[in-house]
């Protein structure tokens, strides 16, 4: 269960930047009542099971690294909320948002304010270094694009998530997040319509998320940053190597999850 | 033994740099130049000796240089004069930007006695782009847009003709890339914007920015004179802080319109008013988070940002500027 109570508000890691935000825009205010606005989605409506979390390092830099779908990011905010839920200290992770999603009027600031930033290298490597906890959704768009029939199919996997990691030494993390891939499905997309800076229209079955029960099912941590040196994170065999390193786990991980659930719902 | 020549001695952080450096044992005597026919009046010392030149003319510059300066023997040169007005256009603007700053330099590298030249560069030099990180380094893309105003490319070109004497000049360079200095009468689009009752941004978005206090800018300027590193340096500010809270911080009442409107409303009131803020110059800002990495100037200069703004101080000039108009 998610717990609001303020204690564990008042326990997480925040970088003060001066004036209650951090350098990118993380308000904790703003990300509290986010987040206890959001608790009755993560206990009642997704009813989020977490399957070894202590696999979450406890501090220190980390990179969590999932599959992603779904036509809202309800995916990346039900994973900041286990993972909220289950540190202590709280740690609250931050999310990385497509390059499009910034520029979108109110949607960009209010995720900017509940941590999330624009994916670049440069934020995410400031963020490492400060020793934070960051999510990465090595699939991208082509992962929020896929229609129903190719749901739990990994996408291209990215590599930027284990250049960071190899070079900011920080270990990753595989995570497989079942049910999300059912919670929205798409039908098809309109390619021509880019409302608000959004890459496309997505056309859905349903006019809201499906009650899918979400588990989450953490990994053991990589470190890859042990195996290679920081140097050689420029290498495009390493990354390749490392990547699908991380892919594989998750993959191994939604394996494992849709063979232990029980139902869609349950 | 360290002597300083300063120029853009008249501006705010130009008085407020040559009083430091009067006042550090460190420094034998600071020249300092502005176009003004007269010093600012707090800088009666025996240590600073205030000269008036033209730097937009070529004679000027070496006449001063291999004139006066090498009879004191000036060790330093912290170049600072630049026309801060947005409105500003045209050749003779140019010519004290840049061609000043070519000429300043090119007849420092012949100088007997300079060895160290620092360049006071801005953040306007930045490109604003979503797809680049919040924080800034210093090989981020420049603006070189043929939309950016004279004042922005200006910088720029001075900036760029600087670094390409970096690695081959005689000189030790350094060019200090300051945060925007929240002060009145110092170019900030900033302090402009909130010189007004009413603060209009656009709707849906709210971004960070990063602000340096004029104390922090002497110290950044300072940790340039006195230390070694070259290259280019980014000095950001103490203040980081959303739009709106700035808004908020500084009195104004911030209200929130439609992007699209906002151009024409602030050319309308840029015309009727004569106010020096310009939103082309700051639409892009408007809508992204930008703020500087000091990582390298904490590293090699050991500047990091201490002093605070003083958001009091912009309701005052507020009720200054009013009486003026009035």
């Amino acid at each position: 269960m998610l717990s609001t109570d303020d204690r564990v508000f008042a326990e997480m890691f925040f970088r003060d930047a001066g004036h209650g935000y951090d350098e990118f825009g993380f308000h904790p205010k703003t990300a509290r009542r986010g987040i206890k606005a959001l608790a009755p989605l993560y206990n009642s409506y997704f009813r989020v099971k977490s399957h070894d979390a202590d696999r979450i390092p406890k501090e220190g830099p980390a990179v969590l690294a999932a599959n992603h779908a779904g036509m809202i990011p309800v995916d990346a905010i039900m994973l900041s909320l286990d993972v909220f839920a289950n540190t202590t200290p709280a740690r609250w992770p931050r999310a990385s948002m497509d390059h499009f999603v910034p520029l979108m009027p109110f949607v960009g600031t209010f995720f900017s304010r509940c941590g999330a930033v624009a994916g670049s290298r440069g934020n995410f490597g400031r963020l490492l270094d400060a020793g934070e906890l960051v999510t990465a959704f090595p699939e991208g768009v082509p992962g929020i694009q896929k229609p129903i029939w190719k749901r739990y199919q990994l996408q291209q996997w990215r590599v930027g998530h284990c250049e960071l990691a190899i070079r900011h030494s920080a270990p990753v993390v595989p995570v497989g997040i079942i049910g999300s891939e059912e919670q929205w499905p798409q039908v098809g997309r309109i390619d021509s319509i880019k409302l608000l800076g959004a890459p496309y229209l997505p056309i859905p079955i349903t006019p809201f998320p499906l009650p899918v029960r979400i588990h989450i099912y953490y990994g053991e941590p990589i470190p890859l940053h042990e195996d290679y040196a920081p140097e050689q994170s420029d290498d495009p065999a390493v990354l390749a190597a490392a990547a699908a390193r991380v892919k594989d786990a998750v993959q191994a991980l939604i394996a494992k999850g849709l063979e232990e659930r029980e139902g869609l719902f349950r | 033994m360290t002597m300083v020549l300063l120029t853009g001695v008249t501006t705010p952080l130009g008085t407020a740099l040559a009083k430091a450096l009067v006042d550090d044992p460190e420094i034998q005597q600071v020249v300092g130049v502005g176009i003004e026919p007269e010093p600012p009046t707090e800088l009666e010392s025996n240590a600073f000796v205030y000269e008036c030149w033209d730097l937009s003319k070529e004679r000027n510059i070496r006449r001063m240089l291999f004139g006066s300066c090498r009879e004191r023997g000036v060790t330093h040169v912290v170049h600072s004069a630049f026309h801060r007005s947005p409105r500003a256009r045209g050749g003779r603007i140019h010519r004290l930007n840049v061609e000043s700053t070519r000429n300043l330099l090119r007849f420092c590298e012949r100088h007997p006695t300079i060895r160290r030249f620092v360049f006071r560069s801005d953040v306007e030099v930045y490109r604003h782009d979503h797809l680049h990180p919040t924080l800034l380094r210093e090989d981020q893309p420049l603006e070189l847009s043929t939309a950016a105003k004279q004042r922005v490319r200006d910088r720029i070109e001075a900036d760029l003709t600087i670094c390409t004497h970096m690695g081959m000049s005689s000189l030790s360079i350094c060019v200090l890339r300051l945060a925007e200095v929240f002060a009145p009468e110092s170019g900030s689009q900033l302090h402009d914007w909130l010189l007004s009752r009413i603060a209009i941004r656009p709707l849906g978005y709210n971004p960070m920015v990063n602000l340096l206090s004029i104390d922090d800018a002497v110290a950044a300027l300072i940790a340039g004179v006195k230390g070694e590193a070259q290259g280019v340096f980014n000095i950001p500010g103490y203040d980081s802080l959303p739009l709106k809270r700035l808004a908020e911080l500084a009195g104004v009442r911030p209200v929130a319109l439609p992007g699209p409107m906002l151009s024409p409303l602030y050319r309308w009131r840029e015309r009727v008013r004569r106010t020096e803020f310009t939103y082309e110059m700051n639409d892009g800002r408007f809508h992204t988070s930008d703020l500087l990495d000091g990582t390298r100037a904490m590293k090699e200069l050991g500047y990091e940002p201490q002093h605070g703004i003083n958001f009091s101080a912009v309701k005052q000039q507020r009720r200054l500027t009013a009486f003026r108009r009035l």
